[in-house]
């Protein structure tokens, strides 16, 4: 990709930003601010119930007392706790976005002047997709960033008032890089895990004639009955590999730690609730080496594909 | 010399209706090209076909490129305004300038601002808040501010009171035109455009009915007006057309005789909207042929 590419490739990504600011900049910042006007109004009408303070402090000092390891636990644990909010709302922003990103401009006719311009379709689909799984993370991890510096900061002054070293009982045990770059990581390779079911809906988006959401998700779930009934009839069993329940997994299994984890046929594990859950980079590359996480990008390819080839041929109405 | 816009054979189809019908097209530089037809006759299949919007059968060579599948580049030479407005609701004024300056390498944001000087369009207003005029002016401002070798217009100023109309074309001919560009015009507002076409093409039916330079289409058509006792006479002549105006009978004729044509009546060239009458109006289908 030569530099030209690349400035075309940004400046189309920031196109997505100029037109989506509630749902890419708007959304995460809201959530920032209602999370920490929640825990303010919280703190506040804890204050009026908690005379000077003196079970809040309680907690806060024995809190400081804590080990190293105890308050890591609790301190990034309680920060990572609020970052899911923004994890499950982004995708669903994320899946929005991208069924109607080759549609509106279908629909409103614009195709015609975005089509006048010398950017190729492929450029075109890559700048949409380039916007979901760089661009939004990007926004949501920054909102998230603000949010835990906002949070501390407020701890940072009860824990002044209570008589603890804010350092080491708040900054030190968040431990703000690792949880950080986790985050950050785990975006990453959500992206990729997400790659065949996000170049679905661009697909989708492409070709729909209308209600693009609606066909992305009519086409597998149908699909889906259609085999469960035929099965049925068959051979009176259950289908052993549904596309619409593997799709519902890996919406649902997404790479993040903590993310709600939709598991069908049982086996549900006690999660025991330690650091390995939020702070660790291994659970998140472990993603990297397995067969479906390939199979799915391959899968991927095929459907970009797909999407550029009818971007191609689309004009207005 | 290479042509802007070269043709063999272009077909495309809707299930039975061929709106393109194999057509023949060569367009050199330096020209504005009015392509004329009723509704439906192809003119937008036409204009989308040689602006890679759309898939054709035959042969298609825009500026030397194949626009079905080098529209990307091709739209670096090339410009074109539609029918409607088409810039994105959403944007601002400022936002259009800037995408378009970073993502064409022929346009030029100075030459942008100074076509909108006179205008009411301010950086920071949202598209969805202009007038349909103040859009039209946006995106032709865009246009003329970029360094392409072919303006494509389709129906530029539908829906455009007629200062805006007169001034639109005045720009596009004063600030813009030049003999190494193309323009290609599409209207049903023909008596706006004849007088700054050098060319004239009619399309029916996915078909070319007429194509020919302007000075060519002067030579070849003349119109006179008989009194209702020559009017037998005019007919035996084999007139392409023929209608009523104060109880004289106005004939149009293609290639005649001038000496027997002056000896019938006052002759005088036909307006492009005559001719086109002449030649689409649905009474003069028969006459075309017997012509």
């Amino acid at each position: 990709m030569n530099n030209r590419s690349l400035t075309t490739l940004a400046t189309l990504v920031r196109r997505e930003l100029w037109e989506s600011p509630i749902a890419f900049k708007w959304a995460p910042l809201g959530i920032g601010a209602l999370i920490v006007l929640f825990v303010t109004v919280s703190l506040i009408i804890g204050g009026r119930v908690d005379a000077e303070l003196a079970f809040t402090s309680d907690v806060l000092r024995q809190l400081a007392e804590q080990p190293m390891e105890q308050r890591r636990l609790l301190v990034s644990g309680f920060l990572f706790s609020f970052a899911t909010i923004f994890f499950q709302i982004m995708l669903l922003i994320i899946l929005f976005y991208l069924s109607g990103s080759l549609f509106d401009d279908r629909k409103d006719r614009s195709i015609l002047f975005w089509k006048s311009l010398p950017v190729s379709d492929g450029m075109t689909v890559i700048s949409k997709l380039a916007s979901a799984c760089l661009l939004v993370p990007g926004m949501f991890l920054l909102a998230i960033v603000l949010t835990h510096i906002l949070l501390l900061l407020i701890a940072s002054g009860y824990g002044l008032l209570a008589g603890v070293n804010p350092f080491t009982t708040f900054w030190l045990p968040a431990s703000l890089p690792r949880l950080w770059s986790v985050m950050l990581l785990g975006l990453v390779v959500q992206a990729l895990w997400l790659m065949p079911i996000y170049a679905w809906l661009l697909f989708c988006s492409s070709w729909a004639p209308r209600l693009p959401i609606l066909i992305a998700i009519a086409i597998p779930a149908g699909l889906a009955i259609a085999q469960h009934a035929w099965t049925l009839i068959s051979s009176f069993t259950l289908p052993g590999f549904n596309l619409g329940l593997i799709m519902l997994k890996r919406l649902g299994s997404s790479v993040l730690p903590m993310s709600a984890n939709i598991e069908f046929g049982g086996n549900l594990q006690t999660i025991e609730f330690s650091e390995d859950l939020f702070l660790n980079y291994g659970t998140v590359f472990s993603y990297l080496t397995r067969p479906e996480m390939w199979i799915g990008l391959v899968i991927a390819a095929a459907l970009l594909f797909g999407a550029i080839w009818f971007r191609r041929r689309a004009t207005d109405g | 010399m290479t042509m802007t816009i070269k043709a063999r054979n272009l077909k495309r189809h809707f299930g039975s209706t061929r709106a393109l019908d194999g057509i023949d097209l060569d367009i050199p530089s330096g020209r504005i090209v009015g392509l004329i037809g009723p509704n439906g006759a192809g003119k937008t299949t036409a204009l989308k076909a040689i602006l890679g919007l759309s898939s054709y059968e035959g042969e298609l060579s825009v500026l030397g490129y194949d626009p079905a599948s080098q529209r990307d580049r091709l739209m670096e030479q090339v410009c074109f305004i539609a029918d409607v407005a088409v810039l994105p609701r959403w944007a601002r004024v400022g936002q259009i300038i800037d995408l378009t300056e970073r993502l064409h390498p022929r346009f030029s944001r100075a030459r942008c601002m100074h076509f909108l000087e006179n205008s009411k369009v301010r950086p920071e207003a949202r598209i969805r808040a202009l007038s349909k005029g103040m859009v039209v002016q946006l995106h032709l401002a865009l246009v003329m501010a970029i360094d392409a070798r072919l303006l494509v217009l389709d129906e530029p100023t539908l829906g455009l009171d007629i200062l805006f109309r007169k001034q639109f074309y005045s720009n596009l001919l004063n600030e813009y035109f030049d003999e190494q560009r193309t323009i290609l015009i599409t209207t049903h507002q023909v008596e706006e455009v004849e007088h700054i076409l050098t060319d004239l093409i009619f399309i029916r039916d996915g078909k070319l009915v007429l194509n020919s330079s302007m000075e060519a289409v002067h030579e070849r058509y003349v119109e006179v007006m008989v009194r209702p006792d020559l009017a037998d006479q005019a007919r035996a002549l084999g007139p392409l057309h023929e209608r009523l105006l104060f109880g004289r009978h106005i004939f149009l004729f293609d290639s005649a005789d001038m000496q027997q044509i002056k000896a019938l009546g006052e002759t005088h060239k036909p307006s492009v909207a005559d001719l086109f009458v002449a030649m689409m109006g649905p009474e003069s289908a028969p006459a075309t042929e017997t012509a």
